[in-house]
C-alpha cells in the first residue's frame, strides 16, 4: 500500500525513510493523535530523543500541511541544545551561530536586549 | 483509556511494520533499536495514503 502511493506520487520520489503501518492505533493511541471516531490519525509530528524523551510535538487537523523547514528547525535546535544543555535557541535561530539566550534571573524582562546585543545580559554569539 | 504522552515524557518503546523506499523492501521500526543506534527519530502521522503531509 504504502509502496504503491509512494511508487506512483512524483512528490515521493525523495522519500527516504521507513513508511509505517499503525493499522490497530497503539503508536496513535499512545500520542494523543488518533481520531476515535474516524480511525484516522491527525498530522501529527514528533521529535524523539535517542533516549526515547518526546521533545517536541505538532498536530495538524487533516486540511492543514505541515511545514519541513520548521520541522527541521525544530530538530537542529535539539541537537545542538543536546550539546549545550544551558541554552535555550529563541524564536529566530535557524542554524548554528545563530544568538541563544541563558536563561536566568538576570535576564527577566531583558530578552530584547540579550537577543539584539544592545544590553549587558549576555548573549552567546557562536 | 489511557493518557498519551506529553511532551518532556519517555515515549513507551513500541515496533511497527514499514515500507523501506530505499531497500524497496519490508522492513520494521523499532524505537528500542533507535535508542540503541543513539538517533533521533521524526516520526510523523498522516491519516491516509495518497493525502498530503
Amino acid at each position: 500500500m504504502h509502496k504503491a502511493w509512494r511508487d506512483h506520487e512524483k512528490e515521493l520520489a525523495s522519500v527516504k525513510y521507513l513508511m509505517a503501518s499503525d493499522v490497530k492505533g497503539d503508536v496513535s493511541r499512545q500520542f494523543g493523535v488518533l481520531d476515535e471516531g474516524s480511525g484516522l490519525a491527525l498530522r501529527g509530528t514528533f521529535l524523539i530523543s535517542p533516549e526515547g524523551r518526546v521533545t517536541n510535538c505538532e498536530v495538524n487537523f487533516y486540511n492543514l500541511g505541515r511545514n519541513i523547514d520548521e520541522l527541521m528547525r525544530k530538530l537542529k535546535a535539539n541537537l545542538y541544545l543536546t550539546k549545550k544543555k544551558d541554552e535555550g535557541c529563541p524564536s529566530k535561530w535557524k542554524d548554528e551561530g545563530d544568538p541563544t539566550l541563558r536563561p536566568s534571573a538576570q535576564m527577566v524582562g531583558k530578552v530584547h536586549e540579550a537577543l539584539h546585543g544592545t544590553g549587558k545580559v549576555e548573549s552567546k554569539k557562536q | 483509556m489511557t493518557q498519551a504522552i506529553q511532551v518532556g515524557q519517555l515515549a513507551s518503546d513500541f515496533a511497527l511494520d514499514a515500507y523501506d523506499p530505499v531497500a524497496g523492501d519490508f522492513a520494521k521500526f523499532d524505537l528500542a533499536k533507535q535508542k540503541v543506534a543513539g538517533r533521533w527519530t521524526v516520526l510523523f502521522f498522516y491519516p491516509a495514503d495518497w493525502t498530503f503531509v
